[in-house]
């Protein structure tokens, strides 16, 4: 029997040619990402040492580190998470439990996605606006409040989701040995989806740890060692932004060492970030 | 546990007239608009097993959901009529619903061990209940898992997840987990639907044993299974209650159309 084969001939034809193109879309974004990491490593192991992690942020000229800025970014980022994953946890436990069929859930769910695609710098300036106008200075803790409204539509987007996923029938088992809504909810729901909630969190770290824009508008920068949460404090982006855009060598230098540990340190949590999200339910 | 004051029954001196444990009394059930339970009114009595058969969405799981009042959970489901459980109105407001479903315990169609180890999957629902010293909490969980037929396929593991478990035994983990809270009523929501011939088995060797303690109520799709585990069978259909007699005389004589043409594969 004869098949006509001209039409399966086209479809094949079709066939290689899209799969040539996902193949350079795929090769395209993954040789950006190599160029971005080569270009970091190169340039930035060469601004890497001890001193680096012991000294302060230098005026130009002078021998320095980056310590007020990494210290910086570290109590700001764990001070937002703090301030910012209980509100998250909390509204996303209310729209995937209690409020499931509810009409706010609805509209914060609505508002809550606004808010996850709304740029940092919108964030910068709102913060600006209600925190450190009316202070009448820059502060750290405008610093953390601008990072904690970043943190939360991200764990109120992943406590939701991953809420949801628990099946009901583990909910309605639980309710059938005559378990209050609150234990149930505690410790059923929240241990099946434990892991994907923290995967969660770890996100939200990752992604505020590298914000510049609402910093800048926020804590602003500092140039010494400051553990003052009400005044300005360093932070690594903001020292990046400074030191790379200035004309000094050995500011830029500083500020290649810099990005690079960022991006090490969001590396190391995303990663973590997916194995978690790997082992996420053992069957 | 003695958790309600019950209502004196009338001693029974008929040997015929059997203790009511539940009684259902026009029972109306509505899924937002739809009826889908028309009037129903049965008797399921003390310590027997009680199996509800009927084609699927003849409501014989809604009949289940209603006796410990699951449907609760969901918004724009209710129940109208009453249901007597040692006399006592469940669908009454104020009823604690936390208490009742300690006293009517489910397992469900898919075994649902909780996310944490076999042990605590069983010590969870007594510690709900009562703080007992870690002896006597170690050997109730051996009591509850050896009474499920399972004390001698975990006992090596009981710190690992309840997840890792066969469905068979998951099943029977879920049933352990039921009887630790020692409750009075045993609701069985096609619970061997999931599982292969042996563990099927199993599990109705456990029903069978279960019944000198505990009243079971039991929905099936299976008739064989029916008529080899129940006592009492009552056939379902389109949310009616069409016939409810002993288990043997809806098999052999049923006394409606309908259940006759069910009971021997015609329909269904």
């Amino acid at each position: 029997m004869a098949l006509n084969l001209t039409r399966y001939r086209a479809r094949r034809r079709l066939s290689t040619f899209t799969m040539g193109l996902c193949l350079g879309a795929a090769l395209l974004g993954i040789g950006v990402l190599v160029i971005i990491l080569t270009t970091l490593l190169v340039k930035g192991l060469v601004g890497l040492s001890p001193a680096v992690f012991t000294q302060m942020t230098p005026p130009p000229g002078n021998s320095g580190g980056l310590l007020n800025a990494i210290a910086g970014s570290l109590a700001m980022t764990i001070l937002g998470v703090a301030l910012g994953t209980p509100i998250g946890i909390l509204a996303g436990t209310y729209m995937a439990e209690y409020g499931r069929h509810s009409r706010l859930t609805s509209v914060v769910r609505f508002i809550n996605d606004i808010l996850l695609s709304a740029p940092s710098i919108v964030i910068g300036l709102f913060v600006y606006t209600v925190m450190v106008a009316p202070m009448g200075h820059f502060s750290a803790f405008a610093g953390t409040v601008a990072l904690a409204v970043i943190v939360v539509p991200i764990v109120v987007r992943t406590t939701e989701d991953m809420l949801l996923l628990v099946p009901n029938q583990l909910r309605e088992a639980a309710a059938a040995l005559g378990m209050p809504r609150s234990l149930i909810i505690r410790r059923i729901a929240y241990t099946a989806a434990k892991s994907g909630m923290i995967t969660g969190v770890l996100l939200a770290v990752a992604r505020i740890s590298g914000e510049t824009a609402p910093l800048l508008f926020t804590a602003l920068n500092n140039q010494f060692w400051s553990t003052n949460l009400n005044a300005p404090m360093a932070s690594l982006p903001a020292v990046i932004f400074q030191f790379a855009l200035s004309p000094y060598a050995d500011w830029q230098r500083l500020a290649w060492a810099g990005a690079l540990i960022i991006t090490m340190a969001v590396l190391a949590i995303s990663i973590t970030a997916r194995w978690l999200g790997a082992t996420r339910t053992p069957k | 546990m003695n958790l309600t004051t019950a209502i004196d029954v009338p001693s029974q001196t008929n040997v015929n007239t059997m203790p009511e444990k539940i009684t259902i009394r026009d029972l109306k059930f509505y899924y937002g608009d739809n009826l889908a339970l028309k009037n129903i009114s049965v008797p399921l009595y003390d310590r027997h097993v009680t199996a509800f058969i009927g084609p699927s969405g003849c409501g014989k799981s809604t009949l289940l959901r209603v006796l410990n009042r699951m449907y609760d959970l969901y918004p724009n489901q209710r129940a109208e009529g009453a249901v007597l459980l040692d006399g006592e109105d469940i669908l009454a407001p104020g009823t604690d619903l936390n208490l009742l479903r300690a006293r009517v315990g489910m397992v469900f169609q898919k075994p649902t061990p909780f996310p944490m180890s076999i042990y605590d999957n069983i010590a969870f629902g007594i510690r709900l209940y009562e703080s007992l010293p870690k002896s006597e909490l170690d050997d109730r969980v051996e009591g509850c898992l050896v009474r499920a037929a399972l004390w001698n396929e975990v006992k090596d593991k009981l710190t690992t997840s309840g997840l890792g478990l066969s469905g068979g035994q998951q099943q029977r983990l879920c049933i352990a987990r039921t009887v630790a809270l020692q409750p009075e009523v045993i609701l069985l929501d096609e619970p061997c639907s999931a599982l292969d011939p042996i563990s099927t088995a199993k599990i109705e060797e456990l029903i069978d044993e279960l019944k000198s303690d505990y009243s079971i109520v039991i929905v099936t799709h299976n008739m064989q299974q029916a008529a080899r585990v129940s006592d009492h069978t009552a056939f379902m259909y389109l949310g009616e209650l069409v016939e409810f007699d002993e288990t043997s005389k809806v098999f052999t004589a049923p006394r409606d159309k309908r259940t006759h043409d069910y009971v021997t594969g015609r329909f269904g």
